[in-house]
């Protein structure tokens, strides 16, 4: 009875909870500047928590069959190689696309 | 082949070629995260295109960004995550049988939706009113950066795609709401609210990573 979990109405709202104090800290964290490449890191960390709270409780992969996280995690390795492969290529171009 | 038992009333959803309501659930909703899947890798090509051009134009990014306003980037991304809560509550009624319950959140649902297409319209009416627009057609001369276009077109090609997704998703939900009023849902069978609620989900979780990237960065 995987696919049948419940979560209660309290669990929920403190999900979202959770959820509206991290969109508040990372705003908040662009008031204080941080230095150049940690700023980066710190918004991308934020939002990778708060989708991966997401998944596990809005969209119940936390209770979900194997199979259906194995799905997950596999998009994001290939979304991962996308990302990498590809800029193999344009970080090491001496000249950008012309014109772009 | 095992015959439902008689104590499962109303089987009417069940479809022949599954052995009872909890095969063809989990069926559905494995489909539903294939199609996830491919929703990623969508959206996935656009944040590379993201990146790559970032890795080129630091500093373009950092200026072209102040055009945006945090502040209704902010009230979204709340307006979305709210959103993201009434549809898991609109699941949690179905599955306790509380139908009105269900239509009820499905309702605060495409409201907060709206609220968030509105916001968006406000935004983009304000930028073509400036002659901020994608591609060739930007006019605009506030941002000293060449390539100033270039971050439009990005950010045009990402929100304009998440709210497409958005209105599909209030299509969708005006869809259950109509359904659930037939009394088509019950605590055995409601996958196609479990399957817009990941579809919706998904959309929140795009937002959640397009609000820093975009609006954050000054």
């Amino acid at each position: 009875m995987s696919g049948h979990h419940i979560s209660s109405a309290k669990f929920l709202w403190g999900v979202a909870l959770a959820l509206f104090v991290l969109t508040f800290i990372t705003v908040a964290v662009t008031w204080i500047q941080i230095p150049e490449p940690w700023n980066i890191v710190v918004a991308i960390a934020i939002a990778v928590v708060k989708a991966l709270i997401v998944v596990a409780f809005f969209m119940n992969l936390w209770w979900d069959t194997k199979f259906n996280v194995l799905l997950f995690i596999m998009s994001i390795a290939f979304f991962l190689l996308l990302i990498g492969i590809t800029l193999l290529d344009t970080l090491y171009r001496v000249d950008p696309v012309p014109s772009f | 082949m095992s015959q439902p038992s008689a104590t499962e009333e109303r089987l009417e959803h069940l479809k022949h070629y599954f052995i009872d309501s909890d095969q063809q659930f989990e069926a559905s909703k494995m489909g539903m995260w294939v199609f996830l899947v491919t929703e990623i890798l969508f959206f996935g090509g656009l944040f590379l295109a993201y990146i790559v051009y970032r890795a080129w134009y630091p500093e373009l990014y950092l200026l072209a960004s102040e055009e945006l306003h945090t502040f209704w980037g902010a009230v979204n991304t709340v307006v979305l995550i709210g959103s993201s809560l009434t549809v898991a509550m609109a699941i949690r009624s179905a599955q306790l049988n509380q139908i009105k319950g269900l239509i009820i959140n499905l309702w605060i649902t495409i409201g907060l939706a709206c609220v968030f297409m509105v916001i968006k319209y406000f935004e983009y009416a304000e930028k073509f009113g400036k002659g901020i627009l994608p591609g060739g057609y930007y006019t605009y001369d506030g941002i000293e950066h060449e390539q100033a276009n270039i971050f439009f077109s990005i950010y045009y090609m990402m929100t304009g795609l998440h709210g497409i997704h958005v209105l599909v998703g209030i299509g969708l939900m005006l869809w259950l709401v109509y359904k659930a009023k037939k009394k088509v849902f019950h605590s055995g069978y409601y996958t196609p609210v479990e399957i817009t609620g990941l579809y919706w989900h998904l959309v929140d979780i795009i937002w959640i990573f397009l609000f820093p990237l975009l609006y954050l960065i000054d």
